[in-house]
């Protein structure tokens, strides 16, 4: 082994090195120089060594953890701080929007209940013919209808001949397309000339299903 | 909640970042002493070492997700980040040397415990003092190999790991850092005998 291979070789030596080991020993046995490099390597290995171990217990102060931490809980907790507020915001938010819509639902509903006739009249397309009764030919109409309830008032529509004022808690109002001539049997007056026309009129239902009042189309009046 | 000892880092760093504080501290309780001597023997300074370990720790709680279980060990990100802080505070001021013994090494009941003399545990801590400054003085890359393989007793593939680097450039730098290290300790024993020879 030369000075150079030994220089190279010292520094790795270890227990797997076997053949190098032996060799750099032959080598220390022959050379001063390399013997004395050696010596100084070794003086310089058991010094850092003991710098090593004397230094091994060492850790950061423990104020570092706690300012560590401190800092962990202040943005962990403005973290949950923040995501709460956006929670509430949103739960606020969609809130005002539910109460917005109810607010609005009602206040349609009162002024449906306000305009008599305007928000629950439904058109029925139902023939009436001429020669049925009042009864006959409205109440299948009413029924389709259901339970369409009317707080109306009556203002514009004429009680049919022999009817006692109804109860507008329960009448019902119909839209109801039919031939003119049938309007007599209601017991209202007809000019025969236009009997044929089709016409649409606004039956004021009972429960029962009988009609109650009329309203007819204004150019009719 | 409970930790387990043996919990992966990963798994910890997961909780962690979902706020639980024990996973957090169970990290830093794992790795802030080899980091903190890492700081202190690379920058040589107590206060130096201290914010270096802080950076590295606020960096875990900010940014969590910066690392990535696949790419490595919790510890050699660690010590990446150690590297890159201490790096930053060798730049901006390249000589910070202590006043005083910074590594504990110099206690009270040293005296009492130890069986040798004053005057040779004097002159062991003058000869500790003269590896510590030698150390300081290397470049850093070697300063890096030395501190990590001789002084943390890292094995090369630990310290390959934790900088990064390969097997190979670990040995080297290794070998030139002690023969460097060498150097300066022989001159810095030579000049008492030069010194002591001119008389």
């Amino acid at each position: 082994m030369t000075c150079e291979e030994f220089a190279m070789a010292r520094l790795e030596l270890g227990p797997s090195a076997e053949d190098l080991q032996s060799a750099a020993r032959e080598h220390l046995r022959n050379c001063p120089h390399c013997a004395a490099l050696h010596e100084n390597w070794q003086t310089l290995r058991d010094d850092l060594h003991a710098l090593g171990v004397a230094s091994r217990e060492l850790e950061a102060p423990s104020r570092v953890e706690m300012r560590l931490l401190q800092q962990f809980r202040i943005k962990h907790g403005t973290m949950r701080t923040r995501r709460t507020a956006a929670v509430a915001a949103w739960a606020l938010a969609a809130a005002a929007v539910l109460v917005g819509g109810i607010s609005w639902i009602n206040w349609r509903d009162r002024e449906a209940l306000k305009a008599p006739g305007r928000h629950n009249i439904l058109t029925v397309t139902e023939t009436a013919p001429s020669n049925s009764t009042p009864a006959e030919a409205l109440a299948p109409a009413a029924m389709e209808l259901g339970d369409v309830v009317v707080a109306a008032n009556s203002g514009d529509f004429a009680l049919l001949p022999g009817v006692i004022p109804p109860s507008l808690e329960d009448a019902t109002v119909v839209h109801v397309q039919m031939q003119r001539s049938a309007l007599t049997v209601l017991g209202l007056t007809v000019n025969e000339e236009h009997g044929a026309d089709w016409i649409q009129v606004d039956l004021l239902v009972g429960d029962d299903g009988v009609p109650q009042a009329v309203r007819l189309p204004q150019s009719m009046d | 909640m409970q930790i387990d000892l043996q919990e992966r880092d990963d798994v910890l760093l997961r909780r962690s970042a979902k706020g639980d504080e024990e996973a957090f501290a169970e990290i830093y309780r794992r790795y802030q002493a080899p980091l903190y001597r890492f700081a202190l023997r690379m920058t040589g300074s107590p206060w130096a070492a201290e914010e270096v370990v802080q950076d590295i720790f606020m960096t875990l709680v900010r940014e969590p997700k910066k690392y990535d279980p696949q790419r490595g060990a919790l510890g050699a990100f660690l010590y990446g980040i150690a590297r890159n802080r201490v790096m930053k505070r060798l730049e901006r001021a390249p000589r910070e040397l202590p006043l005083e013994n910074t590594d504990g090494t110099c206690r009270a009941n040293s005296f009492a415990t130890d069986p040798m003399t004053p005057a040779h545990w004097a002159e062991l801590r003058e000869r500790r003092e003269q590896v510590r400054s030698a150390v300081l003085e290397l470049p850093i890359e070697f300063r890096e190999a030395i501190v990590l393989c001789e002084l943390e007793e890292m094995s090369y593939e630990e310290a390959a790991h934790a900088l990064g680097c390969p097997v190979g450039t670990i040995r080297s730098r290794l070998h030139r850092g002690r023969a460097l290290l060498l150097a300066k300790l022989e001159m810095l024993r030579e000049v008492p005998k030069r010194a002591n020879a001119g008389h």
